[in-house]
């Protein structure tokens, strides 16, 4: 059972044995391959995209067909950005996974109690930007399809304002994309915090390994 | 570059292990920035979007569209400049802790029983294959490679994101003086603008490689300290296919930026079919690139993993 404990330097909690992976860590460490597949298939359809759209364009094709491939062509390359920066993020908490477990482990080993920390700010703006960063992208995607499909469909309107929809959808790209990158910035962040952390408290465990021998600490 | 390492990368012995990072500090700084720039980026986009249907104010979209574009390469440039600082001080901040796993490993480790002569080879983790050593291990190429490209990628990488704002904004004042300029331009801007997104996250990907050299030069010098046995961890195929990766990615923003220069000699009509295939090729390029750096953190994750093992392995048995 974990406990508070207040510490000058740290929020952290103290328990007698390692804490496992928080939600946010169990996430990462099952999503990461899947959304890493995800892109590594979205990219090359972009591609492909691109190029049947190029060859319409060289070879005089229809002008429908050539706007709609406009409008899917990006939105795979952003569904393989959006799955790849969620891979980065996931990656990134499988990490922090990492130092809460091990982290946890080692000092369970050295028969002292258990200090771990808490989740730092930076780790939940991470989180929160992730989520946002993400949403934007998937939206901007979807919108794409949503565009295209109307376009392909005869719809003069959608055809008329594929160039409106076309600035608003990429700047929802751009902001999805930088809101990515400062995300594991943050995500980044949260990882020298833990590093700190752990500097701090391996110096401690010999003194508390001979004064608090694990026949002799508190209940 | 022995003197970044000296620098930037190992703390002198003694430093502060309790100091807080200040290239944290300035890593979330830039990155805010970078945000900043976006946005504007953002609302530039939207007022073209409105601007297009309008038929006084349609003329100067094309202006927008170009400044806007830099822009955001730029922004983006900053925010990976930001990671790469956040980077540096996680590498700073792994020695230091490694320091303090050899000041308190000796102590913490158990009397370890019968001869203590170490049996050098290759063992099977639940990580992995893995050497067995008497002392640390020294580095690979691609260690060595690492800590000598990050600093150039990035800066090379920089350079060329600035050098597309530039352009931007000069493409922008030529769109109505002389649209053939602004259209070489326009070339220019993407070619040079994603060429520097790749060269920065290349640089970034170094530096992912600098810290899979620091956990396995900082973890044999910590089992060295115990005075046992150096388990190393063997290259996982997840950072070999990052290094692959990586490598393909860069290339592709390589031919990405030679094919951009090469458009400039051609028609508009053949331009925009080239422009139509270009687009997701530089993208894709930086997605190769992204999905290497991937691999690299998943790689980081199964090493810690193997340290941490192993460090307890040592508390509990004493070798």
């Amino acid at each position: 059972m974990a406990t508070t404990h207040i510490r000058t330097d740290f929020d952290v909690e103290v328990s007698d044995r390692a804490l496992g992976y928080n939600l946010p860590q169990r996430v990462g460490r099952a999503l990461w391959f899947p959304m890493l597949a995800m892109a590594l298939m979205a990219f090359p359809a972009g591609v492909v995209l691109g190029a049947v759209r190029a060859n319409l364009i060289a070879t005089g094709g229809s002008e429908q067909l050539v706007a709609a491939l406009g409008q899917f062509a990006p939105a795979a390359n952003f569904l393989g950005f959006a799955s790849v920066f969620a891979a980065i993020s996931f990656a990134i908490a499988r990490i922090l996974g990492a130092f809460r477990r091990g982290g946890g482990q080692v000092q369970e080993a050295t028969g002292g109690r258990v200090h771990t920390l808490r989740m730092p700010a930076t780790a939940k703006v991470f989180i929160a930007v992730m989520a946002m960063a993400m949403m934007t992208l998937i939206g901007a995607v979807v919108l794409h399809v949503v565009v295209g499909a109307a376009i392909a469909a005869d719809s003069t309107y959608a055809l008329g304002h594929a160039t409106q929809w076309g600035f608003w959808l990429e700047g929802a790209r751009r902001i999805g994309i930088a809101l990515y990158l400062l995300a594991i910035t943050f995500g980044l962040a949260s990882i020298i915090t833990v590093l700190r952390f752990q500097a701090v408290r391996v110096r401690e465990l010999p003194d508390e390994a001979t004064t608090t021998p694990p026949d002799r600490r508190p209940a | 570059m022995a003197s970044a390492d000296a620098l930037l990368l190992r703390p002198a012995p003694g430093a502060d292990y309790r100091a807080k990072s200040r290239l944290r500090t300035a890593g979330l700084t830039v990155a805010l920035f970078g945000v900043a720039g976006a946005m504007v980026a953002l609302v530039a986009n939207i007022v073209a979007g409105v601007w297009s249907g309008q038929a006084g104010r349609a003329a100067r979209v094309p202006e927008i569209d170009a400044w806007s574009f830099g822009l955001n390469t730029a922004a983006f440039g900053v925010v990976k400049v930001s990671i790469a600082i956040v980077l540096l001080g996680i590498l700073r901040r792994l020695w230091l802790r490694v320091e303090s796993v050899k000041a308190a490993l000796p102590v913490l480790k158990a009397a370890p029983e019968g001869p203590g002569a170490v049996q050098t080879g290759t063992i099977n983790t639940a990580y992995g294959r893995a050497t067995v050593s008497s002392h640390a291990p020294k580095s690979l190429l691609i260690h060595r490679m690492a800590r000598a490209m990050w600093a150039p990628s990035l800066a090379m990488g920089f350079m060329a994101v600035a050098a597309g704002l530039v352009l931007a904004v000069v493409q922008a004042t030529k769109v109505v003086p002389d649209p053939e300029l602004a259209s070489d331009l326009s070339a220019w801007v993407r070619g040079i603008g994603f060429l520097g997104e790749g060269f920065l996250l290349s640089g970034i990907s170094f530096l992912l490689g600098s810290i899979l050299y620091s956990l396995r030069k900082g973890g044999g010098e910590a089992q060295e300290s115990a005075g046992g046995a150096v388990h190393t961890l063997r290259m996982p195929t997840t950072a070999k296919l990052f290094v692959g990766l990586m490598m393909v990615g860069l290339m592709v923003e390589i031919f990405q930026f030679v094919v951009y220069l090469v458009t400039t000699t051609f028609d508009q009509s053949t331009v925009a079919s080239y422009y139509a295939w270009l687009g997701p090729v530089r993208e894709a390029g930086l997605g190769i690139i992204l999905s290497g750096i991937v691999l690299a953190l998943v790689t980081i994750g199964n090493v810690l993993g193997f340290q941490f093992s192993r460090i307890k392995d040592i508390i509990a048995t004493g070798r």
